[in-house]
Formats: C-alpha cells, structure tokens, sequence
C-alpha cells in the first residue's frame, strides 16, 4: 500500500494483456474453451429452431411464409408429413442438442478450469519464488502486510478472473453473437427489433457499477472503521471494565455500527434502483419482441415460429449480458491486481554475486542471471582465513549514515564481541557480511577474497548466523533446528539442542521435539526462541559462527554453558559475537566498541577495563552492585517514599 | 485468517439447524415492514413470471385469430403495466434485503458487543482478540449476508415453482403432467453439484489459507531464510501447497462453471417434451400454438427456482458455523456478576471507597487441576504499595486480577473492609480501580480524549492538569496538533515511553482508591525512564498500589515486595529486610540491577 494506492475498479484495463502472459503456453487451451463454448451456444440455438420449424412447416395452415431454415429442418426430419405422424423426432432432435450444448459445457468448463489454475499455480510459484530472491533493502521499503496481500487476494483476484469472469463473460458475449447473424438470416426486421435495448443493457449496467462502487468503498470503510472499534474494545477490555466504561463503549459502538448499518442500506438502495431499471429494460425488449413480431406475424411477412424463435433466443441472451457491466467491473479489479503484482515481480532479484569477477577455486558463479539460491555445490567452502572490514561506510538510500569508515579485522580461528550504544551500526555489520545490503564504499574480505565475488548463497550458507530477532518457522521443533539438513537424525539434533541448553526446555513440552511452533497456543519465550535459532545455526557446518544480539534474553548461567559449548563444538573458526552483556562480551578474545558507525576503541578485556569508555563503565557495574547491596543493607525500616 | 480457520477445522454440518435459524430469522423479522416488503415483492415479481408466458400466450393467439386489433393493444399494456409492476417489486424486495440484513447484522452486533462488556475475564483469556473481533464483524456480517434472501428465495421459488405448475395444468394439464415430472430431476442434479461445490470450495478455502500462512511466514522470515540459503527449498515447500491447491480449485471451478449451464440443458428437456406432447395436441386442435409457445417457456422458468434455492441451502450450511458462534456468544451467561441481592442495593454504594483489600487463604485456578495460586493471604490499606516479584508465570498478575474481581477464587475468600466482594456491586468495585499495563492501551482519538477516559465530564483544564501532574505535557507540545495528536491505532503513533505517561495521566484523572501497574519489561531512554518514575510515585501515593514490578526503585520504594514463586508467598518484606535475608529476591535483585545497567550504560531500548 505504500506505493501503488489501492485502486478502485476502473475501466483502465491496459494491464489485461499480463492476463495473457499469465496463462503462458495453457494459452491454447484456453481459447479452445472459447471455441467449445461458442459451440456450445450454438447448439443452444437448435432448441427454439426447431419448434420454429414445426410451427411454421406443420401446423401453421398451407401457404403460411416459411422460412428458409424451417423449410431445410423439416426437411431433415423426413418432410413434413413424417413430422405431423412421428412429433418424438423434432423433440429427439431438440433433446440431442440440449445434452451436446450440457456436455460442450461440461469440456468447457474443463478446459477453463485446467488451463486457469495451471496458470495461476505457475503464478504463484513465480510470485513466491521471485519474492523470497528479492534484495533485503526491499523488505525494508515495503511493509509485510502489503506484501502480503499482494502475493496472496491479487493472485486471487487474477484466478477468479481467468476461471470465473472471463467464462461468464464469454458465455454471455457468444450466447449474443451467435444469435445476431442467426436473427438476421431469418428475419432482418425482427434481428433489429429483437436487440434494440441490448446495447442500452450493456451500456446502462457499466455506468451503473461505476456510481454503485462509490458505495460499495464507503461501507467498506464504515465496515473498517467498525472492525477497528471492536478491535480496540476488546483489546483494551480491562482498562474499560477498570473505568467501568462499558455504556460510553457501548454508544461509541452503537455509533459506528449505526453508520454501517446506513452506508449498507444506501448500498442496497443503489442496487435496488439497478436491478429494478435493468430488469423493466430487459423486459421493455421482450415487449418489443412480441409487439413487433407479432405485428409481422398478423401482417403475414413472418412465420408463427419464426415469431417464437425471437421471443426464446431474445430471453436466452438479454437476461446474461445484463451481468456484464459488472464483469467489466471485475475486469478492472483484475487489472489493478495484475498492475500490482508488477511490484513484485518487477524489481530485480538478487544475483548470485559475481560483480566484481575474481577467481574463487573455480567456484566462479554463473552469469549474473542466476538467482541466489542456485544449489551451491556441497563440497563448495568460502576461501580460508579471517574477515576484513576494510574502510566500510554504509548509508540507507536517502537515509543517515550508518557506518562511517569501519575497519575491522577478525583473525582466522578469533572470536571478537562487538559492542556500542543503540544505533552505533553494530548489527549493520551483520548484515553487510551476509550480503544483505552492499556497502556504500570499502569492502569485505574472506581470506582476502572481497565477498562481492562469492555467490550469495554459497557465502550465507557457510556462515552460521543467528539474528535478531530469532525467527522461527511455524512447523515442529525439530524441523526448525535441522531446517538446513533435513536429514539430520535426531541424535544429531539433540546435540546442537544440548549445546544451545535447549535440548531439556524441548523435552519438557508435552509432545517433545515435534511440539509445533505456533499451534494451539504454543508459545515460546524469548530465550527459548533464542537457543533454537542457536541450535538450528550450530547444526550447520560452518566456516564463520555470527551471533547477532543472539544470548540477550537468557539468563548468565545459561549464557556461559553455551558460550563454552560452542567452543568446544566448533573448533576454532572466525567468530563475531554482537552483544551488550558484560559476561557474554568478556568471554571473547578481542572485544572492539562501536559508537556513530565508527571502531572507538578495541582490545582484551584486560586492555579495555584499564582505560576508561564505554566498556569499563559495564565492567564498573558489578561494583555497583556491591555498593547498593551495602546501602540497602544498612537502611533500615521503611523505604523512602 | 483466524476466522477462515475457525470454519475450516469445523466438520462441515451436515444438515441444516433449524432451531438455530428460526431464532435468527425471527430476529431478521423484526423489521416488520421490510420483512412484508421483501415478502411481499417475491411474491408478487414471482407471480408475475408466472402469468407472464400465459400472457404471451393471449397475445399470440390474439394476434393470430384477430389481427393487431384493440384487444391486442390492451393487451399489451397489460404486458407493459405487468413489467412495471416487476421492475418495482425488484426494487421493493432488494431495498428490503438490504434493511433486513443492515438491520440483523446492527442487532447482532449490539448484543454480542454487549454481551463481550458484560463477560469474565476467563472468556477472554482463552480466546485471541483477533478470534473475538471476528465474531462480532464477520460472523455477523456473513449470517445477516444471507438471511433476507433465504427468506426471499423461499417465498419466491414456492411462488414460481407453484404458480407455473398451476398454469401449466390449467393450460393444459396432459403436456403439464409431462413438465413437472421434470422438476425432481432439475432438483436433484442441483442437489448433486451443490454439496460437491460445498465440500470443494471448503477445501480450496482451507488450501488457500495455507497459501498465505505460508507466504506470511516467507516475508517475515524473509532474512532468515536468506541466512540459510534455503530459498529453493521454500520454493519446492510452496509447490506442494500450489499443487494441491490446483487440484482443489480445478474441480471446485470446473463444477461452478458448468453448474448453471448444465441446469439450463436439462430444462431444455422440457421444451423437447412440450413439443412433442403438446404439438401433437395441437395437431389435433386440442391447443392452441400460444398454449404451445407458452408451455415451452414454462418449462424455461423451473431452472432458477432450483438453483437458487439450492444455493440458499448451501448458504445456510456454510454460515452455519458462523451463525452458531454469534448466537452462542450472545446466549453465553457472566459467570462473574451481580446476585439478586446486591442488585437491589447497587446504588448505595455510589460514593463509598476501597480502604483495604484482604485475601484470606485465596487459590485460584485458570484450568482445574492447575493452581496457579494456592492459600495466598495479603492484606493491604491506604497508603500501602505493594510490589509483586517473581519469574514470569509466578502468579503474579492472577494475584492483581482477583483484586480487580477480573476473576474470582476458586477458593478462599477476598474482602473489600472486611465484606466480601461478592457482595459488593461489580461495576462499583471495578470503578474503583485504575490500571496501567506494561504497553498501555490507547483509544485512537487525541491525547486530550484519551485521558479524559479517565473521567469523562473533566474540563479540558482537569485534563491538562492532570496530565502536568505526571509530566505527560513535557512532550505533548513537540507532537504534530499538540493536545489534538491522535494516537493511532492501540496508541502505536507515539512511543512506549508517552502510551505510558498518558496512561498515568489517565488513572491519575480518575483517581481511583486502588491502582494496579504493570510495569514495562523493556526499558526506554534514560530521561523518559526518570520522568516515569516521578509520574508512577505520584499515583501511587495515598491509596492502595498493587504494583507488577520491574523497575528497581519502584521496588526500592514499595511499602512492601511480595516475591512469589510457584502460587505462593516465598519471601516478603521491606527491600532493605530482603536484601538482607539473601535469598532469592536478593538474586534477583542483583541480576536485574547488572540488566538494567548494562542496557543503561548502552541505551539499549526495547
């Protein structure tokens, strides 16, 4: 929603040809369904054809007008003579053709329905495939919720469009189109006389949806505004019963009900004025049919059965085509949802990453066409050696400036906490490293290889990462630790689990490590939540461990048994650790501090605690401690108030 | 996607509740003289359908005998007169519906809003907002969609069902007999596709509501996904679901695009046994070609009557589900309200206060067999805070909410000066207590109205004051409109730091005799945070405080910090006692005092 407004329906149908695009090679197909349906119309004709035949070359008197169409039906039948002894022939014939016009419909309806949801399934796999390789700057500049909605009710506009609408449309369009040139080939007259109004019809119903969709948006937003009541009611119930506000709640509802309940009436008040119009002009058609016809028919110029083939085919197409000044109007809506799916699929996706060209051990990645999830070989690691951050800055577009010149070196087999005060760029380390967004100047470096030239995915794939914060995919425990190797046995995953002190929290759940995340009210902590993204990233066999904020919400003792556990684990590899706690960042070999995007200060533990700055401050916190627990101590009595 | 859920786990009901139904239409037929118009214009557009082919059929053999003569022109406005007369039933009967279903879904509405004013706490407990919101908007919207038609298409299709049967016969009841023996056949292959489209919409709903749950898990997850390198694997995730759900929509749309037509042919057997029957009548004399022409529309005119009313009959099962949540919810009694008794007396109580709160020996249990609260005895008066501490799900917050008579012990007993609450008027003991919740909840109308909520004859002065007071003005003039800032859906357009200052200012204007807050966990900015502080010691001094705390000197200054573990009282005192005692709050003490500093020093927030 925050780029493309959401749109009314309108008559700007200039996206419909991505309709087309959309059905890809099920076009055939589809425009077979149209020619059955076409088919199918036609063979509806044939029922009033045939009575018009026997009206006007059996019953009618000798020397009544007859047709040129009647006459080759009788004839047909065997002539007039075998009609009048055997009158089961013309119904057999009319039966026969109900039943191909029925099954044509039924193989329309097949072809309709294989070739729009074949497409559609196509579309959603291009949408999600192209939306989980967009670049991470674009998740920042759009929000979810829009995302969503687009990927998922736009899809779904397109699918009832191309399943639904069109057919219907079709069915309406053809079911006239067949009838014109029949009308004129009996009788030109009465061809006029019988479609006069249908064009009116047409017409009329097109511009009433465009005044009647004015009403539709204003119940929808009354409608909004009374869901946003509820919500807010229900959220806040406590503070209201607290006040006891429950009357004045009330009336607030009641209000905006009320003018829901308005906006709806109005709405139905539209459509009543609509369907009435549309139904007397529709009959105002029939009545031109019988008066005209029938005038003709007393004049003797028209047969009686040629009479009634206009009054039946007149009632067979004005009553659908009615219904196509609101198909226009979805039509629109599909337009809209088509224009706006181009927000997805438009920008570019993330590239594999070889920019800058350079020789990785033959691992040199495809064209740039290849997307970033392209399987990187198993036996593929990143270059070895330590990272580099060499004179980083990075900027958001048109934002402030995130890092301003970072140097940063972690040695093969260190592990380095990074520490600084809120907003000081710590974490957009993290996601330079990753690749989630590019530095503006300076480079990254991985045994000296610049990270641009890695492919994404090799390089994601390599380092073990937990961010903040931890997210969790809404399937059992032990999917989400083993999410990268599925085929990881339990053993294995109990492992990681116990490293991350996790594994007995999982045992306590009533269904173990197929507890679902998210179902029935299950519910993790945020620690918990923490120690399985830990688990899930110590499962992976990685060449960097990169622990964003990753321990803040577990307690300290908890904290030093998975610091050590990791140790032990993985051996040494390059390590940064992002934190804020004193007992996570003394832990790590080198401790460098951050402030406004900057390195200020870097060193041992032993280095920072003698000189002052931010980290001696955190280290002067457990004298503190000491310090209030004397004076609380001494203080007798009450408390100061 | 709640709600969409709600439905799809539900078995799909297998017959229609009737005694359901009855209730909710009698509440549509309130509106009698919609109700007469709606009933009324089905009646009457249907009647006319039904006389219209007869019609034809005078004109016809008129026209055919006499000529284009007077009789004719008579006639035909007959005609003219009767497809006026159509056109102003159909307007008639849809501005009915659309009054009846306004109407049904207002009423609805109110008694459930109602009704969720008036219900316990447990209620809620178990049930998300998002889950309750639904019931109240589009379970009712979705029952009242459908009741002005169910009762328009019953009365209609019977209309046209019998009053085309009756012409028929009348014209000519040999050929009729032939017709109608049609119309099982037309219900039946109604019947057929429409409890197939029932079964397969419901399952390309529930496939497609996994579509999204999936694709909202995709965006949200998107960096972690991109962290793994597993896109591809999300890729052939999503495939599975896209793969089910063609085949789910493929049948469900193929069965909707050939329903109607389908119907339509079958019809069309009614022409061939009109012509074939009644030709041969008309070959013998026996009935005229307008009889002929006009039996052979009839047999054109069963085909809606049958779908629509087995389209209705689907409606009534797919909103079957939501109608009984509506009806349920309005049906479901308080189970913590006033008896008989303190009824007669409620008004009594207007001006008296809450000077002590007792609980005697008070357990409680969300679910039975769970105590979350066991023999807990407390009292507190005027001038008392109370600060509660403990690791989270101690009992804390189920201690504050027995207090507010949120919900009731399961055993023991609360006291209000020395009376048991229970015989005290629930809207009188709830009036008397304000509250502040860790993120605090906001109306979304301006700073002025939100804490004038508080007390809602105060004078724009009272609520400025107020407000000063606890510091909440320091920022007001920095907003956009000042005083007039609207805060934005649950107060989300300011900051955690100012919900929480009006929501001071707010209790601070009602000033209530008891005050619960539930402090913040997360911190905000040193200078807000300090501000805060003076703001909690202003409301909490001179009446009853029942504080959830977190912040040290809130804690710090309590009258008395009840540390609670496992449902029960583990340690109680003064700090200065506690922190002498070294126990367990003197753990937790120090763990929170490291915490706090450690995100001060960093300015760590959130």
């Amino acid at each position: 929603m925050t780029d493309i407004p959401k749109r009314q329906p309108s008559f700007a149908l200039g996206r419909l040809g991505d309709l087309w695009i959309v059905l890809g090679t099920d076009r055939p197909l589809y425009a077979g369904a149209i020619a059955v349906q076409a088919l199918a119309a036609t063979f509806s004709y044939v029922v009033p054809l045939v009575p018009q035949a026997v009206i006007d070359g059996v019953f009618s008197a000798p020397g009544t007008r007859m047709g040129a169409m009647s006459a080759w039906i009788i004839e047909k039948l065997g002539g007039a003579e075998v009609v009048r002894a055997d009158l089961w022939k013309p119904g057999v014939v009319i039966a026969v053709a109900a039943v191909a016009a029925g099954l044509l419909n039924v193989l329309r309806g097949w072809m309709t329905a294989r070739a729009a949801q074949r497409s559609v399934r196509r579309l959603r796999e291009r949408v999600h495939a192209r939306l989980v390789r967009l670049p991470v700057p674009f998740f920042d500049a759009n929000e979810s919720g829009d995302l969503l909605q687009r990927a998922t009710s736009d899809v779904d506009t397109v699918q009832n469009v191309l399943a639904n609408q069109i057919a219907e449309m079709g069915r309406a369009i053809l079911l006239l189109l067949i009838a014109i040139p029949l009308m004129f080939a009996i009788d030109w007259r009465m061809a006029i006389a019988s479609t006069v109004l249908a064009i009116p019809v047409v017409a009329f119903a097109g511009l009433y949806f465009r005044t009647v969709s004015d009403r539709f948006r204003t119940k929808d937003e009354a409608e909004g505004r009374l869901t946003a009541k509820a919500q807010e009611n229900i959220a806040g119930i406590r503070v209201v019963r607290a006040f006891g506000r429950q009357s004045f709640e009330r009336e607030e509802f009641r209000e905006r009900n009320a003018a829901h309940r308005d906006a709806d009436v109005r709405l139905f008040d539209g459509l009543s004025q609509f369907w009435a119009l549309s139904d007397v002009t529709c009959l105002a058609q029939i009545l031109v049919v019988l008066v005209v016809g029938l005038t003709l028919v007393s004049g003797g110029s028209l047969g009686a059965g040629e009479f009634f083939f206009f009054l039946f085919a007149t009632n067979m197409y004005i009553w659908p085509i009615r219904h196509l000044g609101r198909m226009l109007a979805d039509l629109g809506k599909a337009a809209v949802a088509t224009e706006r799916l181009h927000a997805i699929m438009d920008p570019a996706a993330e590239d594999a990453g070889d920019e800058v060209r350079h020789e990785v051990r033959g691992e040199a990645a495809g064209g740039a066409s290849r997307s970033a999830s392209d399987n990187v070989p198993a036996h593929a690691v990143l270059p070895a050696g330590g990272i580099r951050f060499e004179g980083v800055r990075f900027a958001y577009p048109r934002g402030n400036t995130v890092l301003d010149g970072v140097d940063l070196t972690v040695g093969a087999g260190e592990t380095v906490a990074i520490m600084g005060p809120s907003g000081c760029g710590k974490s957009t380390l993290a996601a330079l490293l990753l690749r989630f967004h590019e530095p503006t100047s300076g480079r990254i470096t991985i045994g000296g290889t610049d990270i641009r030239s890695l492919n994404r995915s090799l390089l994601r794939s390599r380092i073990a990462s937990v961010l903040q914060p931890p997210f969790l995919y809404s399937r059992s425990i032990r999917e989400n630790v083993a999410i990268v190797r599925p085929e990881l046995p339990v053993a294995a995953i109990a492992e990681a689990a116990d490293s991350a002190a996790i594994h007995d929290s999982v045992l306590r759940f009533q269904r173990g490590w197929e507890t679902v995340i998210g179902e029935r009210g299950i519910t993790l902590s945020g620690g918990q939540r923490q120690r399985l993204a830990i688990a899930r990233a110590l499962v992976r066999d990685a060449d960097i461990l990169l622990l964003d904020d990753a321990l803040s919400a577990v307690d300290g003792d908890t904290e030093r048994r998975i610091l050590n556990a990791m140790r032990a684990r993985r051996g040494r590899v390059p390590t940064i650790v992002i934190a804020h706690r004193l007992s996570t960042l003394a832990e790590a070999d080198r401790i460098v501090v951050m402030e406004h995007g900057r390195v200020i200060d870097h060193g041992t533990h032993a280095e920072l605690i003698a000189r002052d700055g931010l980290y001696k401050r955190l280290w002067a916190i457990q004298a503190e401690l000491e310090d209030e627990e004397r004076v609380a101590v001494a203080s007798d009595g009450e408390a100061p108030r | 996607m709640n709600e969409v859920h709600d439905d799809l786990d539900a078995p799909a009901p297998g017959s229609i509740s009737f005694g359901l139904w009855k209730r909710i239409i009698g509440t549509a037929l309130e509106d009698r003289r919609s109700a007469v118009q709606l009933v009324g214009g089905g009646i009457g557009i249907a009647a006319i359908e039904s006389a219209r082919p007869l019609l034809n059929a005078a004109m016809i053999d008129e026209a055919i005998a006499h000529g284009m003569g007077e009789r004719f022109m008579w006639l035909a406005g007959a005609w003219a007169v009767l497809a006026l007369c159509f056109g102003a039933g159909v307007f008639l009967f849809i501005r009915a519906a659309g009054r009846i279903s306004a109407g049904l879904a207002f009423t609805l509405r109110e008694r459930a809003f109602a009704r969720l004013q008036e219900l316990q706490f447990g209620y809620f407990d178990r049930r998300p907002t998002g889950w309750l919101v639904s019931r109240v908007t589009s379970d009712c919207g979705k029952v009242s969609g459908i009741a002005p038609w169910v009762i328009l298409d019953t009365f209609w299709a019977t209309t046209i069902v019998s009053g085309s049967a009756a012409c028929m016969l009348w014209l000519d009841w040999h050929v009729a007999v032939w017709m109608i023996l049609l119309l099982p056949v037309l219900a039946a292959l109604a019947v057929l596709f429409q409890s197939r489209l029932l079964k397969s919409s419901r399952l390309v709903r529930r496939t497609n509501s996994r579509i999204t749950a999936f694709l909202s898990e995709g965006i949200a997850g998107v960096r972690t996904t991109k962290s793994l390198a597993r896109e591809g694997a999300a890729d052939a995730e999503l495939a599975v679901l896209t793969t089910e759900m063609e085949v789910h929509s493929m049948r469900n749309s193929f069965q909707s695009a050939v329903f109607v037509p389908v119907v339509t042919s079958a019809s069309f057997l009614g022409v061939a046994i009109a012509l074939w029957r009644g030709g041969l009548r008309v070959e013998t004399g026996e009935m005229s070609p307008g009889t002929l022409v006009a039996l052979m529309q009839y047999a054109l005119l069963f085909t809606w009557p049958i779908i629509d009313v087995s389209q209705r009959v689907v409606d009534l099962l797919s909103a079957q589900a939501a109608a009984e949540r509506v009806q349920s919810l309005i049906d479901t009694v308080p189970t913590i309200h006033d008896s008989d008794a303190v009824r007669a007396q409620a008004d009594d109580f207007n001006a008296a206060r809450i000077t002590r709160i007792t609980f005697e020996n008070v357990s409680f249990e969300y679910v039975a067999g769970e105590p979350v609260l066991s023999d807990f005895s407390l009292e507190a008066r005027v001038g008392d805070t109370i600060a509660f501490v403990g690791p989270t799900g101690a009992g804390k917050s189920t201690v504050v909410n027995l207090a507010a008579r949120f919900y009731e012990p399961t055993a023991g007993r609360i006291l209000l000066d020395g009376v048991d609450m229970r015989e005290r008027p629930l809207a009188w003991h709830q009036g008397r207590f304000g509250v502040v919740q860790q993120s605090p909840w906001l109306r979304n109308t301006s700073i002025l109205e939100n804490i004038r909520y508080g007390r809602l004859d105060a004078t724009d002065e009272e609520v400025k004051a107020a407000a000063a007071a606890v510091g909440a003005d320091s920022f007001v003039d920095g907003l956009e409109g000042g005083w007039g800032f609207v805060a934005g859906e649950a107060g989300e357009r300011l900051s955690l730091g100012q919900r929480q200052l009006i929501a001071l200012a707010r209790a601070f204007l009602k000033d209530p005799d008891v005050f619960i807050l539930d402090e913040a966990t997360s911190s905000v900015d040193s200078e807000t945070e300090r501000t805060i502080q003076r703001a909690v010691d202003r409301v909490l001094a001179h009446r009853i405080s029942f504080v959830i705390a977190h912040r040290l000197s809130t804690i710090r200054r309590a009258t008395r910090i009840v540390m609670v573990d496992g449902g029960r009282i583990v340690e109680s005192g003064t700090h200065a006692e506690l922190m002498r005692a070294r126990g367990k709050y003197h753990d937790l003490y120090a763990q929170q005092f490291v915490e706090m500093r450690e995100r001060a020093v960093l300015d760590v927030h959130g």
